[in-house]
């Protein structure tokens, strides 16, 4: 019957799938023989602006080393689609693969199945669990980014008030740990200033703006918003200017660009960021070095490109300290 | 009638809700989706689908934003938007109308090669440092708004009498309640078909430029759940997924409905995350309404 | 003459599957291995179980939009049995089966007791659905931490080689297969694609075949949530976002009518072949993931416009046109 001769053609196919090709381990040809060496990075999402900034640094590093460097992520933060591609880097026989994670626990079983198979794996930006890869490289401490990150709101609040938190979701490991050191600097030095909301926006600047929206309109006692993912602060920053709302300001963690004009007409105080660009050269350079076997556990100090030598505290590589962009100074900066 | 009851609550359990500025800001976002549900009445009515607004509505934000960055003077950019919408439906119309392929499957598949389409040209990169004169048309904030809300109106207006008063409109409704019998009385279904589904891009058009203006720059990612939004309101309000029966007026209350869901939940101090499961909740009981009065009725007629 | 219509789109379907293969084999690196033929069919086996159960429901000219949000809804549920209730992951699973059978049947008799049409009332519980995931996590839990023999179902390989999930793939094409080309509900089901006014005159009991189709729909989307959580190892509110349309997208490739009447189950395997060797051939060929969303829809158009064509051409009249019956 018909329908079984195309159940046969089916399985045909199947079969033919199967019995020609030669796997390419290309994890096993290293650099010894002179194979170029595949970089495979993958950011959050694709679409975020921070992120598009990393990768102009990640480019220069691969040009530099001369190594071919795969970027790829899912456009909207998705954990599921991250492990997908992770998945089909492992076929793919890359050599490292860095990421940054959206869902700590979830892209962790399939991180270790690329280390089983001889590919090495380091994250960048937002944490996988400790065992699923070699080194982190960290933009700062999160102590660092959670302290900075509180002073700067108490000092825009001046010692006491209320304010509220626009993260990017509730999953991601740097957003976490972030949250736990502004808390614990908040409960610290700054026990008259109340975190009165927590709130995510799918690291959307669209939906930042209708949270923040929404916030000042249901607790008007809140003076200060904190957008700790970078589209937020301008999603944030905007609802402030058209609510009308003097009184309210914005404080968080974004790119100079995007909070320009924000922090030039006051809605912004101050924007706490780090050299995007340097995060994405670091995060090849030390790609390629863990490929390499030059970066391995036990290392303290690390030679990155054009950064010079870095810290390696533990499995961190650092970037170096948060910095704090502001009305003196951000004109300079481009990205 | 619902619409009615929400908002009695409201008024009794959180009067801040009525206060202007929250009231203004509703109206803001729901124009976009009012003008596509419209628009997607239409359509339905004519006894079609289009769920690939959303993807249209994205690439004509992003047109827009990309004319105005290239210096492009506003009317002559919106005109680019507007009229790539129609494109758009121009395109969905052909292969539907003159092909006669499904509308469901035809317009599934441009629904996701425009997205993906979109996404790959533009990387998820926003369109940064437009000029002064984009956002609310350069009128400021409240002048803006106002333009936006007057340019809604008289579209609208525009669309109920044209759906009352003009034979194009009454052969929409012709052709969705019975294609043949309409063929047969010298409509052509094709053409209205065809028609339909332009009328919808360029709605589309025109809503994407109204909801862009509100910002200063351009989300690429904008648009998102569009199609279902502008559906559901249409279903609340009264339109007929099997064609030939609905009113704008009953569109209009359906997206004002759907639209207060999300604000109400703040005001009432309820979890945010119960808005999709009332949306979808409340269509299915518009639906099961509406069917349980065809069934009485029908029930009543045979008796 | 039904036959032979089907005949050549099933064809035309096949030559694209051997045209991707022979692309990929060329441009994409360790596309042509045993390991890649594996991972193709383990990554689509979710979208595999919903594209197969879809058919059916296709075939009686109806649709089930719902079944990507119920995948959500399962997988959440699944989590929260296991972590807040401390079921075991038997029962836990078994639980969820019940709810996604449960979930159809709220469909099923909104479409069969009140006829309203399948679109609306799939859009409705699409909505829902998701809307409850989202509620019961409160937008943001994640259930993680899954015990290693339950992750086994979606990430294991038994003897080292065959996924863990292509067993249950395979049982339930089977079984589907058998369902509806060789049982007399399968022919109920095409019957009432056809015609259910005359499928009700010929003693058909329409509602209980319909009913059937979209449990049946639930069922099998509460087992895809379960395979789904046991291989990303996580289940959270947005699982299977978009899975309808892909599912939907595979059935319609593999030659279904969406007015009903048509359409075969070893059709739709070979529409989620093809779209998995697609998505999958891209990505190892080093290609943007949005590639594959254009190309899958340039497909499923091109697919379409080629077999209209075709039909004009012959001058074969066509049972529905589109103007006529409309979605």
């Amino acid at each position: 019957m018909k329908a079984t001769a195309h159940l046969l053609i089916l399985s045909l196919f199947l079969l033919g799938l199967a019995g020609c090709g030669k796997p390419d381990r290309g994890s096993e040809a290293k650099t010894a023989g002179g194979k170029q060496i595949t970089v495979a990075v993958m950011p959050k999402s694709k679409g975020n602006a921070y992120f598009i900034s990393c990768k102009k640094g990640a480019d220069e590093a691969a040009r530099e080393l001369n190594v071919k460097l795969l970027w790829d992520g899912p456009t909207d933060p998705d954990p599921a689609r991250q492990n997908e591609i992770v998945e089909t880097w492992i076929t793919r026989g890359v050599d490292v693969i860095a990421a940054a994670v959206e869902n700590r626990e979830g892209i962790s079983t399939a991180l270790r199945k690329a280390r089983e198979k001889g590919i090495k794996v380091i994250t960048w930006d937002s944490d996988a669990q400790p065992d699923a890869r070699d080194f982190l490289i960290n933009q700062a401490t999160p102590e660092g980014i959670g302290f900075t990150l509180m002073d700067e709101a108490a000092s825009v609040l001046g010692g006491k008030g209320q304010f509220a938190i626009i993260t990017a979701s509730l999953t991601a490991a740097n957003m976490n740990e972030w949250q736990k050191y502004i808390e614990q600097r908040r409960a610290e030095k700054y026990p008259d200033i109340k975190m009165a909301v927590l709130r995510p926006c799918d690291d959307l600047k669209d939906k930042a703006f209708s949270e923040a929206t929404a916030i000042l309109n249901a607790n008007p006692e809140v003076k200060l918003l904190m957008a700790i993912c970078s589209p937020a602060v301008p999603g944030a920053s905007e609802a402030v200017k058209q609510s009308g709302r003097k009184d309210v300001k914005v404080v968080g963690l974004g790119l100079p660009n995007d909070n320009k004009r924000y922090v030039r007409d006051g809605i912004t105080p101050s924007v706490i960021l780090w050299n995007t660009e340097n995060l994405g050269y670091l995060t090849v350079q030390a790609a390629v070095a863990v490929a390499k076997g030059e970066l391995k556990p036990g290392v303290t100090n690390f030679k990155g490109g054009r950064l010079g030598q870095l810290e390696v505290k533990g499995d961190n590589v650092l970037l170096g300290k948060p910095f704090i962009f502001n009305k003196d100074n951000i004109e300079q900066f481009n990205f | 009638m619902a619409l009615g009851a929400l908002l009695l609550v409201l008024a009794l359990l959180a009067p801040g809700f009525f206060r202007g500025g929250q009231l203004l800001s509703i109206c803001s976002t729901v124009i976009p989706v009012l003008l596509v549900a419209c628009g997607i009445s239409l359509v339905i009515i004519s006894r079609q689908i289009d769920i690939s607004v959303g993807s249209q509505f994205a690439f004509c934000s992003i047109l827009a934003g990309l004319l105005i960055q290239a210096h492009w003077p506003m009317p002559l950019a919106a005109l680019a938007a507007i009229g790539a919408g129609a494109c758009c439906g121009a395109f969905n119309g052909a292969l539907i109308a003159g092909l006669g392929l499904p509308s469901i499957v035809v317009t599934l598949a441009t629904m996701v090669t425009w997205r993906e389409g979109l996404r790959w040209w533009r990387q998820g990169e926003f369109v940064h440092d437009l000029p002064e004169t984009f956002q609310w048309f350069g009128l400021g904030q409240a002048g803006g708004q106002t333009a936006v809300l007057f340019i809604t109106a008289l579209v609208f207006t525009i669309m109920v009498l044209g759906t009352k008063y003009l034979s194009a409109g009454r052969f929409v409704y012709a052709v969705g309640s019975d294609a043949e019998a309409a063929r047969l009385a010298g409509i052509r279904p094709h053409v209205v078909t065809f028609g339909v589904f332009v009328i919808m891009g360029a709605l589309t058009g025109l809503a994407a430029l109204l909801n862009a203006v509100r910002f200063n720059d351009v989300d690429p990612r904008t648009g998102t759940g569009l199609e279902l939004q502008s559906i559901a309101a249409a279903v609340v309000g009264g339109v007929a997924i099997s064609g030939g029966r609905g009113s704008l007026w009953g569109v209009l209350a359906g997206v004002l409905l759907l639209a207060c869901i999300a604000p109400a939940l703040v005001f009432l101090r309820l979890p945010p995350q119960w808005e999709k499961a009332l949306q979808g909740g409340i269509i299915l009981l518009a639906v099961t309404a509406d069917g349980w009065r065809t069934v009485r009725a029908s029930r009543s007629s045979l008796s | 003459m039904k036959h032979k219509e089907f005949f050549r789109f099933e064809t035309m379907l096949v030559c694209v599957l051997g045209l991707e293969i022979l692309i990929f084999n060329k441009t994409g690196t360790n596309f042509g291995t045993q390991g890649n033929m594996f991972e193709v069919l383990r990554l689509s086996t979710e979208i595999g179980l919903l594209a197969l159960v879809m058919t059916p429901v296709i075939i009686t000219g109806g649709i089930d939009l719902s079944v990507g949000s119920m995948l959500g809804l399962c997988a959440v549920v699944m989590g929260k049995l296991w972590r807040d209730a401390g079921m075991p992951p038997m029962l836990a699973a078994g639980c969820t089966l019940v709810l996604g059978a449960a979930g159809g049947g709220l469909n099923a008799l909104l479409i069969t007791r009140l006829n309203l049409p399948p679109l609306i009332v799939t859009l409705g519980s699409f909505s829902l659905f998701r809307g409850l995931a989202e509620a019961l996590t409160r937008g943001v839990d994640n259930f993680t931490n899954f015990p290693k023999s339950y992750l086994f179902l979606g990430q294991g390989y038994l003897f080292g080689v065959v996924p863990a999930q292509l067993p249950i793939f395979a049982a339930v094409s089977v079984a589907i297969w058998l369902l509806v080309h060789r049982t007399t509900y399968g022919r109920s089901f095409r019957a009432i694609g056809f015609s259910p006014e005359g499928a009700r005159y010929a003693g058909i009991p329409v509602r209980k075949r319909l009913a059937l189709a979209y449990i049946l729909s639930g069922f099998v989307s509460a087992l895809a949530a379960l395979v789904y959580v046991a291989r990303v190892g996580q289940a959270k509110a947005d699982a299977g976002t978009g899975y309808e349309l892909l599912a939907i997208t595979a059935v319609v490739l593999g030659g279904a009518s969406i007015f009903g009447g048509t359409g075969s189950v070893h059709s739709t395997l070979l529409g989620v072949l093809a779209l998995a060797v697609l998505k999958i051939g891209l990505t190892l060929s080093d290609q943007p993931g949005e590639l594959a969303g254009i190309l899958t829809g340039a497909l499923l158009l091109a697919v379409l416009t080629v077999e209209a064509v075709a039909r004009k051409v012959s001058a074969r009249p066509l049972r529905h046109s589109s103007a006529v019956k409309g979605i």
